[in-house]
């Protein structure tokens, strides 16, 4: 497999991990992420997050299915050379300073010396470099992660949940750190389950429950899905014509209002219906719901994902 | 390779373990070999007062490394992989550029450097304690030949490099270093014991025990100086055949190093990383 201009630096072709005969860690994943875009990977704790981005890395070994990563098998040079990852907890040598242990991964990468001044530069540890990382907190090793990562200078980054344990501002200056590395032209492939995070950060979302995707597109495609709202009169009447559109999902009346389940680019379609069979209709709006709210009806449980 | 080697050695040699290890092996080494025995009673060492002066150094020091300097070799070969698995490293190891048998072979590269000092520590440190003996009983120092010496000190090399890459092949078994190290002091201490001296009356044991740790690193031990006799009244460690002649000895240890080493890899390779 290739990876040209243009197209997916990480495809997946049903994709599947499964432990024993009863767990299904991910299941015929389907995936594929754009040259040059932060790609927000979003999940409930136990959904398949962390064990798809495994596979990707080659950290473990996928029971069937297709993966391709920047064009390489996960998991060989050609392809972890031009990888940066962090996955869960960043973890290091606890008895060697943040620089050394740096030095230590840039050996095995074969970058010089001088790329890891400027990580630790740009991840802001320069003042507690020397220090052994046993010594850091949880947000400044999270911080030493992102410094490892961006060690390579890769086309392709993997960040798991990487404000894991920060405080507000550190949150804030991750996020700030991710952007600016997205604006680089890198590739970012960023886990989280903060949506405020991945609304602000991400280009495109994919969206996994019990190791599926079940949705994928940008904020704004996803936030789309919750649908319309409008105020009519009579109601029952502007419900019933709403109902019998083909591509409506759902219909219903909530305080004087119905909410319409249904794609907000409907929104001229089922106004002129509603006006020319002599409905008054006196607000009609796309819903503009969190990502949050989209998040929690595409993964509750059994829940659709439509 | 040669810069992930020298990450490794980077990892060894600022961790305290690698410099404890050595330390108490140099000194418990000496103590074992030299002090203690001639503190009791020097004339009725296995070997006679002569097995304190500088002329039988490769030998006197040799025994010790099959069973006690094997057993730290072992530890240093545990802590290497094992606590990778403690730490979460290896997964950050194994998403830099090199594969992951090249993560192993630069952890067994540097391992096998780091050896080194432990051997040419004991040497140093028991020339010196045989050269004060020597003075004491005001016998005339005579160092054995370099060619012994360096045929000693490959031998002890050689005889730990095995442990640690036991230790190693442990590690990544177990996927950590507390169970690593129990099973590896109870097969120094109890199954190889056990097999050997049941050995006598099972005649199906018997090959076995001539592919054995022990057996071949004592095996090369006496060909190069020890005292047998020295070697049956060691203790924990005690040894009392059967002896193989030292090329078999030597082609056998260096099998064990390169069995140890395929298996780390197989299971390296084919294991998920958590």
């Amino acid at each position: 497999m290739t990876d040209g201009p243009g197209d997916l630096v990480i495809e997946t072709g049903a994709l599947t991990k499964r432990y024993g005969d009863s767990i299904v860690a991910v299941d015929e994943l389907d995936l594929g992420v754009r040259r040059g875009e932060v790609y927000g990977f979003l999940g409930p704790n136990g959904a398949g997050k962390t064990t798809t981005l495994r596979m990707l890395l080659g950290l473990v070994r996928p029971t069937s299915g297709r993966v391709a990563v920047l064009g390489a098998r996960p998991g060989t040079p050609q392809g972890l050379g031009r990888i940066g990852a962090m996955v869960e907890v960043p973890a290091f040598y606890p008895y060697l300073s943040g620089r050394d242990n740096l030095l230590v991964l840039a050996r095995y990468a074969g970058v010089g010396g001088d790329r890891i001044e400027a990580v630790l530069d740009q991840v802001g540890l320069l003042d507690r470099a020397a220090d052994r990382s046993a010594t850091y907190s949880l947000g400044m090793k999270q911080r030493l992660g992102v410094a490892a990562a961006l060690l390579k200078d890769p086309e392709l980054l993997i960040l798991d949940e990487p404000t894991n344990g920060l405080d507000p501002a550190g949150m804030a200056e991750m996020r700030d750190l991710i952007r600016s590395i997205g604006n680089g032209g890198r590739t970012v492939m960023l886990s989280s389950h903060l949506m405020g995070e991945v609304e602000q950060v991400t280009d495109r979302v994919g969206v996994i429950r019990d190791g599926s995707l079940v949705a994928e597109g940008t904020v704004e495609e996803l936030r789309g899905r919750a649908g319309l709202t409008v105020r009519a009169e009579p109601l029952a009447e502007a419900a019933r014509l709403i109902r019998a559109l083909p591509d409506v999902d759902e219909v219903t009346s909530v305080d004087g209002v119905l909410d319409v389940t249904v794609d907000s680019s409907r929104a001229p379609v089922i106004n002129r219906l509603l006006v020319e069979a002599g409905i008054a209709v006196s607000e009609l709006y796309a819903q503009q719901a969190s990502l949050e709210h989209v998040f929690l009806e595409l993964t509750k449980s059994g829940g659709d994902p439509s | 390779m040669t810069r992930a080697v020298s990450a490794e050695l980077l990892v060894l040699r600022k961790r305290a373990a690698t410099w404890i290890l050595l330390g108490i092996w140099t000194l418990l080494g000496v103590f074992f070999a030299y002090v203690v025995p001639y503190a009791l009673d020097p004339e009725d060492a296995a070997g006679g007062v002569e097995q304190f002066f500088p002329e039988s150094l490769a030998g006197t020091l040799l025994a010790g490394f099959p069973f006690f300097g094997g057993v730290f070799a072992l530890m240093l070969g545990v802590f290497a992989l094992g606590s990778e698995y403690g730490w979460g490293t290896l997964k950050t190891l194994f998403t830099q550029r090199p594969g992951r048998l090249r993560v192993l072979a630069a952890k067994l590269a540097a391992l096998a450097i780091v050896l080194v000092p432990f051997v040419l520590a004991l040497f140093a440190a028991g020339a010196v304690a045989s050269g004060v003996i020597a003075q004491i009983e005001n016998a005339t120092i005579s160092w054995p030949s370099a060619w012994l010496l360096v045929r000693a000190i490959a031998a002890g090399w050689l005889i730990l490099a095995a442990w640690a890459a036991l230790g190693v092949l442990l590690g990544v078994l177990t996927r950590g270093t507390s169970l690593a190290i129990g099973i590896g002091i109870l097969y120094a201490l109890v199954i190889e014991g056990l097999l050997s001296a049941f050995a006598d009356s099972v005649g199906v044991l018997e090959p076995l025990t001539s592919v054995f740790l022990r057996a071949n690193g004592y095996s090369l031990a006496t060909a190069l100086g020890a005292s047998s006799q020295n070697i049956e009244s060691n203790g924990p460690g005690s040894f009392s055949g059967p002896f193989v002649d030292s090329p078999q000895a030597l082609a056998v240890l260096a099998a064990l190093i390169a069995t140890f080493a395929a298996l780390s890899a197989l299971l390296l390779r084919r294991r998920d990383i958590a």
